[in-house]
């Protein structure tokens, strides 16, 4: 089976005034189906920069970036929309959640907006990924009275509403505490291994690291020598 | 439509400022229904006021007579002084009122004797207007039977109506006799039959009223009047029933509208007045729309960062802001208009002492329809600025919050 994400020579160069600052020197990346990858390095190293462009919300200076078999560069912004929508999944440190729309309503938006609205099939697959997510008994509560660790993983469950190949989490767990943060990264193993879908988690966090199949390091611009691990239990 | 739910759930989620963003919008479109009702109202008073005691359409000879008509007054001695001493008046009147009895559009016919003389008592002599007509149809034209204070409407032979200020000023009173002296110099007893007080310093000051009977020999008109006023069914036809009066009998027709150009331009100006309020109280709802959506995108941009990150489209995002703009803009001009009409009725209740209105107001003249349209049209419009700002939103920027 082919690479999930083939990414080569990416290239990102900030122009901030007249000092151009290149944040990404050329990264090669390739994912394969199921992996659950960390993506590890400095702060300000460019794993948010790598991560946004992965997931389409940001065009590389240079490079070329195949998602599931399908080279980006041609996209419209429209076409581009859409393959987000279909094909990635994002959950990101903030989760953003709709505040005055229930749990239910929140998972479901992602397939309910581009339809027009929420079908009986929508809302049942958002039941079920709540119920997957540990939220059963929370699907009919504003997003509101949720709490932080809820909220994210309502994230979660909304990031897997249309199926996607690929799966981007930003800091997933930056803004939990230790308990949420482990039942988080659990889920999101968990998730990986019934779903077989692929995880690029970028993170600060050694430990959320060491439990992931695979570690990438961002340094200068670069990946640093990728080296494969099997995680503690994975 | 889920970007309809999420408009309105965007609009629930802050109750107290959506209400007050309504009841904003609702204070100008109330603004707008007062200032339209109230100069509609007031036009209304004002034509009402001016076709209730005055002519529809006057007719009268041409001005400036071609040719030289044959003179009634033998002793007259050249052409030149014909032209100027003969009064120019309407021979045929009587065909002339045929046809106008015949017209569907008109309610009343007046011919009359109208020309300026002098009352002198004693020392006093005052200036007049005289207008002649025929007894029976004395308030044919404007009320005058109504509005006698003292003595009666009687207009026998050698009777006049004079006004309640010229009488003061030549020390008349009803039963005495005055001398009238014409123009040209004809003197005659008249006996005061009744006075009248219109309230209209003009009418009470300089006019008088006498028979068609008692003014031909005075005016040495024997046969002929000098126009005819003609009251219509329905005053706004004036000038097209002018014009066709104008076709059809030769003489000159003048509507009400053109014999008041000044109430007609005083109108016109009132009117633009209002188009300037009620365009500044829509301007101001717009502008109240406008701002609170943009605070609205703002409050909201992180999920509509997500929103975008998940790849719902920049229509969906834009459409969302719109909808809210409809609906404020409905429901505020939909209560703004309730209550505008509700203000205005009231309003309209008023009145002052002496029973007539203290605001010359119409309730139902209030420019719903057109206050509903522009102020949901308007909010469209103004959530545009807003929405497209909120669909532009950089996903990655918003979300980093
Ligand atoms: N839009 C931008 N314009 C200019 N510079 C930017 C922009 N976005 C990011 N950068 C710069 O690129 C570099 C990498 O930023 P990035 O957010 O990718 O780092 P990061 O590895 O995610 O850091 P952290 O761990 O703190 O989240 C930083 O130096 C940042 O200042
Ligand atoms: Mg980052």
């Amino acid at each position: 089976m082919s690479a999930v994400l083939d990414a080569r020579g990416i290239g990102m160069t900030f122009r901030n005034g007249d000092e151009p600052t290149d944040v990404l020197k050329g990264v090669d990346l390739m994912l394969e189906p199921g992996e659950l990858a960390a993506l590890l390095g400095a702060s300000g190293s460019g794993k948010s920069t790598l991560l946004s462009i992965v997931g389409l919300l940001l065009r590389p200076t240079t490079g070329t970036i195949t998602i599931a078999g399908q080279p980006i560069e041609g996209l419209s912004e429209v076409e581009r929309a859409l393959f987000r929508n279909r094909r990635l999944g994002f959950i990101f440190q903030f989760h953003h959640l709709l505040p005055d729309f229930t749990a239910t309503e929140n998972v479901a938006f992602p397939a309910a907006a581009p339809a027009g609205g929420i079908s009986p099939a929508m809302r049942s697959r958002a039941r079920d990924l709540l119920a997957r997510v540990g939220l059963a008994d929370r699907m009919d509560f504003p997003a509101t009275r949720l709490s932080g660790g809820q909220k994210q993983r309502v994230a979660i469950a909304r990031a897997l509403m249309n199926n996607p190949e690929l799966v981007l989490a930003d800091e997933p767990t930056g803004s939990l505490d230790r308990v949420a943060a482990e039942q988080v990264l659990d889920l999101m193993r968990q998730v990986n291994r019934e779903d077989k879908a692929t995880f690029l988690i970028c993170t600060h966090d050694e430990q959320v690291a060491a439990r992931c199949t695979r570690r990438i390091t961002l340094r200068d611009g670069r990946v640093e020598g990728a080296s494969r691990s099997d995680g503690l239990s994975g | 439509m889920f970007a309809f739910a999420v408009a309105r759930r965007y609009l629930l989620s802050n109750p107290a400022q959506t209400a007050l963003l309504i009841a904003g919008v609702a204070l100008g479109v109330t603004a707008f229904v007062f200032i339209t009702a109230l100069i509609q109202g007031l036009a209304i008073r004002l034509t009402d006021d001016v076709t209730a005691n005055s002519a529809h359409v006057s007719l009268e000879p041409l001005t400036r007579v071609a040719r030289v008509l044959p003179s009634p007054d033998a002793d007259v001695a050249s052409v030149a002084l014909v032209s100027t001493f003969q009064r120019r008046q309407i021979r045929a009147w009587a065909s002339t009122v045929a046809l106008l009895r015949s017209q569907a559009s008109v309610s009343a016919i007046s011919p009359q004797i109208s020309g300026s003389a002098f009352l002198v008592k004693g020392e006093a002599v005052a200036p007049v207007a005289v207008t002649a007509i025929d007894p029976s149809g004395l308030d044919a034209i404007s009320p005058i039977s109504t509005e006698i204070v003292r003595g009666d409407a009687g207009l026998g032979a050698d009777g006049i109506l004079i006004g309640v200020r010229l009488a003061e000023n030549l020390g008349l009173s009803a039963g005495q006799p005055v001398l009238f002296r014409t123009d040209r110099g004809i003197d005659r007893l008249l006996t005061v039959r009744g006075i009248f007080e219109t309230g209209l310093q003009s009418l009470d000051e300089r006019v008088a009223y006498l028979s068609l009977q008692t003014a031909r020999p005075l005016f040495r008109l024997p046969e002929g009047v000098t126009n005819i006023e003609v009251k219509l069914v329905d005053p706004h036809r004036a000038r097209e029933v002018a014009a066709f009066l104008h076709e059809a009998t030769g003489l000159r027709a003048t509507s009400w509208q053109e014999s008041n150009a000044n109430l007609e331009n005083g109108l016109a100006a009132q009117a633009q007045t209002g188009t300037l309020i009620q365009t500044f109280s829509l301007i101001s709802v717009l502008i109240g729309i406008s701002s609170a959506l943009s605070l609205s995108a703002n409050r909201h941009r992180g999920e509509i960062g997500i929103m975008r990150a998940f790849g719902v489209s920049k229509r969906f995002i834009a459409s969302v802001f719109v909808l809210q703009g409809l609906l404020i803009g409905m429901v505020g001009a939909g209560i703004g208009c309730a209550a505008g009409f509700a203000l205005c009725s009231w309003l309209a209740t008023l009145t002052k002492p002496d029973g007539s209105m203290v605001l010359p107001i119409a309730p139902s003249e209030g420019g719903y329809i057109a206050v509903i349209v522009l102020t949901t049209l308007g909010a469209v419009l103004a959530s545009v600025i807003p929405a497209r700002s909120a669909a532009r939103l950089d996903p990655l920027e918003a979300i980093q919050q």
